[in-house]
């Protein structure tokens, strides 16, 4: 059978390309389109792997891995939430199993790491910065992924729980308890 | 912590938490088109976590075990031994070749319960766990007999168990908390890849050969 792609087409801006048509071509095998999605998604995509693990390799490597999948499961894709959410909702998952299996295997503190864990909340002013960034990677998978993808990436709370596959209910749940601990956790800063 | 702080600090964690770097696009497409666009198309559509994981070596074991068992024992031990030159040339290709339809036509069997029995709608988490777990299983045996010999020989079988390991594949998600769409988008599959006549009439065929 004969598969017969329609030439992409521009908007009156000339600037946004229908997404569905990219994905039909992709299904087809066309290689260009799979570039033109992936150069409208990719940024977004590294951006969220990458303040998922605050690791610019392990960010880059999720990302391909998002891609790779996405791309081979894209005939699944049908179009009933936004393409960019069906495709974030991959991300999240694969760094989650990444950060599951890190957690299962044991990851290696460093003593370096470990004083460091162990003595900040004893230090008098400790540095704001590190303090969130610590406070947040302190809190549970759950937790955590919501204050980021809600607070930090920007995702409405519908948004997430696609991604999450849970209710919005819960996200909104998740995320005041998310709030509350991460308040807890940086009292010291009186100002 | 004032509540005006506290509103600041969430306000300014876009910038202060896990700023990304820009992102290296044109080096992670080489690898997702080389991934992708360049594999051949089995590659394509096998999801990664079936692959490099310890318990597929251990089922692929288990499967060689099977078929090993269901060979008929009369045809290896009880006949006089041949020539050396004769048994070296002359494997008992036959023998492995009613294991494996034995295999594939129990494996096929299961794979059609399996789907006839899924709830249409909704069912309790218990069933969708006993569901999942059953698909799980069903996953290794269909990753090993897509990457077996006789499934590159038989085109219409390997597109058969490609599209039942993409439905599998679904239903053992559904033991983690699921959408309330998730068995519809199932059912969705099912129906659009016909997977469920292609299954009866892929039985009837083994059943027939025997």
């Amino acid at each position: 059978m004969h598969l017969r792609v329609e030439p992409i087409k521009h908007d009156r801006d000339d600037q946004r390309v229908n997404e569905s048509q990219l994905i039909a071509r992709v299904i087809a095998g066309d290689r260009l389109a799979g570039r033109a999605l992936y150069d409208m998604h990719a940024p977004r995509v590294f951006s969220l792997a990458y303040r998922l693990s605050g690791d610019a390799e392990k960010a880059r490597e999720f990302t391909q891995d998002a891609f790779i999948r996405a791309f081979s499961r894209l005939s699944q894709f049908r179009g009933e939430a936004a393409f960019s959410t069906w495709l974030h909702r991959i991300v999240v998952t694969v760094v989650s199993n990444a950060r599951r299996n890190e957690v299962r295997f044991g990851r290696e503190v460093t003593l370096d790491e470990a004083h460091s864990i162990e003595s900040s909340a004893a230090e008098a002013e400790p540095d704001l910065k590190e303090s969130i960034a610590k406070a947040v990677n302190s809190l549970s998978e759950a937790y955590r992924t919501t204050l980021i993808l809600h607070d930090i990436e920007g995702y409405t709370h519908a948004e997430i729980a696609v991604m999450l596959g849970v209710p919005e209910g819960t996200c909104k749940s998740r995320l005041s308890v998310a709030r509350s601990q991460l308040r807890e956790a940086l009292a010291v800063f009186k100002e | 912590m004032d509540d005006d702080r506290f509103k600041e600090v969430i306000h300014d964690l876009p910038g202060s938490f896990n700023a990304p770097p820009p992102a290296p696009l044109d080096e992670m497409w080489r690898v997702i088109e080389d991934a992708h666009f360049n594999a051949p198309q089995a590659q394509r559509t096998s999801p990664g976590f079936l692959v490099n994981t310890p318990w597929l070596a251990a089922a692929t074991l288990l499967i060689g075990i099977g078929i090993g068992a269901s060979i008929p024992r009369a045809r290896t031990l009880s006949k006089p031994q041949p020539p050396l030159a004769v048994t070296a040339a002359s494997p008992d290709t036959s023998a492995v070749a009613d294991a494996y339809r034995d295999q594939t036509n129990h494996y096929l069997g299961q794979a059609a319960a399996l789907l006839i029995s899924l709830p249409a709608t909704d069912a309790s988490r218990k069933a969708d766990s006993s569901f999942a777990n059953k698909a799980s299983d069903l996953l290794v045996t269909t990753r090993l007999l897509i990457d077996s010999p006789a499934a590159s020989q038989d085109v219409k079988l390997r597109s058969l168990l490609e599209d039942l390991e993409l439905v599998l594949v679904q239903i053992a998600r559904l033991r983690n908390e699921r959408s309330r769409g998730d068995l519809d988008l199932i059912h969705q599959a099912v129906e659009q890849g016909d997977v469920l006549s292609r299954l009866n009439s892929a039985v009837a065929t083994t059943q027939s050969s025997e």
